[in-house]
């Protein structure tokens, strides 16, 4: 099968090939069978790819020991729901399920729009060869999954058992953090390569905006998913009572979510006024290279961090990629750039094209800074000659006041009319939610939020909420003034009527909840103590009592684990259990915190392992940290909802109104009932 | 809506809005001791994580805890402290035995004052530029209203395709 899964993949190279040269020529030549069999080629890849990555997955689940990468990634007692994830444990299972991941969407793009936009697809088509192409040369040729296993001397063998996984992946939403991830990453070549074939062919209008919104969207949801599923193992399994390190490649996912985030916002003044042609297809194309850039931060040891993958020859592969796609894009502009001049102008400041302009400016500074503290060590040493560590707290210090900013814009910007807004209208919208985020405040403070960012977040977050509810409360009261219907299935007429917008305030919604999580960190409390049998501990209204230590063996590793009483004003309320693991192959550790989770705060309780013979318990009361998975999964809702089409309301006469209008046509209406249709 | 009912509504919102602060009477936050909030300001120099020492977890390692470099780093400025040295004098000592890399965060002074001002130059710098471009922008859509006042009778098919903007502009 090893053979196999590498036969494919060095097919998918040769089909990858083609569909690129081919599809060039057939640009060029304008042939149509030319055209559709470099299409034809591109799927082939798709097809090869899917039998390499399913070869792979066959090995593990098979327990062949004499691929190098099963040996060094699996062993026979682990369980068959992490064999699933240690397809991408390693950097060449991991670089192979990139090309996987990607050519799902190369072949969704590419049977979605086989019939249609003719003159766009031949150009999209390589732009996505290309892409493949790049990876598949990595699959092949300089970090291949499928290589024998050789001991010196005695040439290839097979071994009897495999070294295991990290222990760190063998947590269940390891197997779904990574995938997330990759889509995201991988999503965004979907845009990538339609705003570069839109350049290249010059194609009128701004159909490859409409093309590619929701493409964007999956992808970003997908990055959005990814990293709060990848914060919520790091809480879970890392054991150090947080969520974000702002560990260089935490922060390389980060950079394309925040320049993804500012192109979903900034698209809309090209769809709306034709304006930012320029600065949204660059903002694409610096989408796709910070997902490229954070593939090589991950892999090329330029800078230390937690998650990196070994040092590898990858990493010079990287550079050239982007460098080529860099200077391809640079030409495509140079040569192009009078197909994106804009049409319109801005009329006023107070609009909602400048608090699209502001909010595009706080995400790729924010963007911009984190990518500038995250090399800079790397700056600093090439400079001076001293290495300058760049920690989590430069980075809190630096993006708690962008973050805000932002957040204040996701209140007012929505809430701005196209082109100007007027005074009146600016006090009919921001009057109530104001006054109501100032009252937050004024509640808030006496009750002991007093750290200053904390307390402005707490107020922009009930501002921003205002502004979403009064939004949805309006258009809900005009529906429910028509159609008599009762306030909620009004509000959900009124979102399905536009999805995309009020699918666009549940994401706000959502961020909000981030927010208000967030703000909680500055309260963080945490105790570690030697905790032998009948100690205790207290942390806030929690009173914890060691009741004992128990050994749990599982099949591949053994379990020794804390019982650990919880007692709240002397009643008891729970037994927590948290774990050290050992596991049998590869003799690593790993740790399973035991979480008490309520909206007010967590119990983050860590058996730390022993000193002297005594447990040591290390218990953290993180307030206000669920609000942060409640907002993630309002965040994808709200995006799920605005990739619905939009329902369109027709109107439809009863018999009674049919005859009115017969008779008097001015009279129908109000007899009228709303029967509902989708686009 | 009469203006009781404006009065109720508003407040059982603000009543919603204010469940994260009401639900959360917050303590002040707990001081850790001395030496640990020093820690936290030099980064473990195990080489095997990139935590600060007062901070430091080492994940995989057999006690999830500050590891042996970082609690001797946290003994020696327990140490230090008993000594009666300040904080700065502390710091200072640490950045002689292991140079500018020890502190978690890059001090403001010298090369490492580059990095506390490079986010605020680029907001300052955007800010500029924004700013710049809406005025410009503003500018010239102020000069071509101005001439098409002057100017011949609107065309029906600009005022067709007006129409169709302002469709797609109230839209969303």
């Amino acid at each position: 099968m090893d053979v196999f899964g590498s036969f494919a993949l060095l097919l998918a190279f040769v089909c990858a090939a083609y569909a690129f040269a081919g599809g060039i020529f057939a640009i060029t030549t304008r042939h149509p069978l030319l055209i559709k069999s470099a299409r034809q080629a591109g799927i082939a890849t798709c097809g090869l790819i899917f039998i390499g990555a399913a070869s792979l997955e066959y090995l593990f689940f098979t327990d062949n020991f004499s691929a190098a990468y099963v040996v060094q990634h699996s062993n026979r007692d682990l369980p068959p729901f992490y064999k699933v994830a240690a397809l991408w444990s390693g950097q060449e299972g991991s670089l192979l399920f990139w090309s996987f991941i990607l050519s799902i969407y190369v072949l969704s793009v590419l049977l979605v729009y086989r019939n249609k936009n003719g003159e766009l697809m031949p150009y999209v088509g390589v732009v996505l060869a290309g892409v493949q192409l790049f990876f598949l040369t990595l699959n092949n040729f300089v970090s291949s999954p499928f290589k024998a296993l050789a001991v010196a001397g005695t040439g290839f063998v097979a071994r009897g058992d495999g070294n295991g996984l990290t222990p760190l992946l063998q947590y269940p939403e390891m197997v779904i953090h990574p995938p997330n991830l990759y889509s995201g990453y991988t999503g965004f070549t979907i845009p990538f390569a339609f705003a570069l074939a839109a350049l290249l062919a010059k194609y009128p209008g701004e159909k490859w905006i409409h093309l590619t919104r929701k493409w964007t969207m999956i992808a970003w949801c997908f990055q959005s998913m990814g990293i709060l599923l990848g914060a919520h193992w790091a809480y879970a399994v890392l054991g150090w009572g947080g969520y974000w390190g702002w560990d260089p490649v935490e922060n390389a996912s980060l950079l394309p979510w925040l320049t993804g985030t500012a192109f979903l916002h900034s698209v809309m003044m090209q769809e709306k006024r034709g304006m930012m042609k320029v600065w949204n297809v660059w903002l694409v194309f610096c989408t796709f290279f910070l997902c490229i850039l954070g593939t090589f931060l991950t892999r090329s040891g330029v800078v230390s961090s937690v998650h990196a993958f070994t040092q590898s020859n990858t990493a010079n592969w990287f550079v050239g990629f982007l460098a080529l796609a860099l200077g391809v894009c640079l030409a495509a502009y140079f040569k192009n750039r009078d197909y994106l001049k804009s049409e319109n102008q801005l009329d006023s400041i107070v609009s909602r094209e400048s608090s699209f302009l502001f909010n595009n400016l706080i995400l790729l500074v924010s963007c911009v800074a984190v990518l500038s503290g995250t090399l800079f060590p790397v700056l600093s040493e090439w400079v001076t000659g001293n290495k300058i560590s760049v920690g989590a707290p430069f980075f809190t210090k630096v993006n708690v006041p962008l973050g805000l900013l932002l957040l204040f814009l996701t209140g007012v910007g929505p809430l701005l009319a196209w082109r100007k807004t007027s005074a009146e209208s600016l006090r009919r919208n921001f009057g109530w939610p104001a006054l109501c985020g100032l009252a937050a405040g004024v509640i808030a403070f006496p009750l002991g939020f007093r750290e200053m960012f904390s307390l402005i977040c707490l107020m922009l977050c009930v501002f921003v909420a205002m502004t979403v509810i009064l939004e949805f409360y309006r258009g809900a009261r005009v529906i429910r003034s028509r159609s008599g219907a009762g306030f909620a299935s009004s509000a959900v007429e009124l979102t399905m009527r536009n999805t995309r917008r009020y699918g666009g305030y549940i994401v706000h919604m959502g961020m909000v909840l981030v927010f208000i999580g967030l703000s909680g960190a500055a309260f963080n409390r945490d105790v570690q103590k030697e905790m032998p049998l009948g100690a205790t501990m207290d942390i806030g209204q929690f009173k914890l009592v060691m009741q004992g230590m128990d050994a749990r063996p599982e099949k591949n590793y053994t379990a020794e684990r804390a019982i650990v009483e919880v007692l709240r004003g002397g009643k008891p309320v729970m037994m927590l259990y948290p774990e050290k693991r050992r596991f049998v192959t590869n003799q690593e550790n790993g740790t399973m915190v035991a979480i008490h989770s309520t909206l007010k705060e967590d119990l983050y309780v860590v058996y730390a392992g022993q000193e002297n013979g005594t447990p040591v318990i290390h218990a953290f009361l993180n307030p206000l940290v669920k609000w942060i998975w409640l907002g993630g999964i309002v965040v994808v809702m709200g995006t799920l909802v605005a990739l619905l089409p939009n329902r369109r309301s027709v109107l439809v006469l009863t018999a009674e109104a049919a005859r009115a209008k017969a008779t008097k046509p001015a009279l129908a209406p109000q007899n009228a009932v709303l029967r509902e249709g989708h686009d | 809506m009469t203006k009781v009912r404006r009065i109720l509504a508003a407040t059982g919102l603000l009543a919603v809005a204010c469940v994260p602060a009401v639900i959360f009477p917050v303590s002040a936050q707990q001081p850790n001791d001395r030496a640990h909030q020093i820690g936290a300001k030099l980064k473990c120099m195990c080489g095997g994580c990139d935590q600060s020492a007062g901070g430091c977890y080492h994940t995989g390692g057999a006690f999830s805890g500050p590891c042996d470099t970082a609690k001797g780093m946290l003994r020696e400025i327990g140490a230090r402290l008993n000594q009666g040295q300040s904080e700065q004098q502390i710091l200072q000592a640490f950045e002689q035995q292991f140079g500018t890399e020890v502190f978690i965060e890059p001090p403001k002074s010298g090369f490492s004052l580059v990095a506390w001002i490079m986010p605020f130059a680029y907001l300052a710098a955007g800010t500029l530029l924004v700013v710049f471009v809406i005025s410009r922008w503003s500018k010239r859509s102020l000069r071509q209203a101005t001439a098409a006042a002057g100017g011949p009778a609107v065309s029906p098919e600009y005022l067709a395709r007006a129409r169709a903007e302002a469709e797609r502009e109230t839209d969303d």
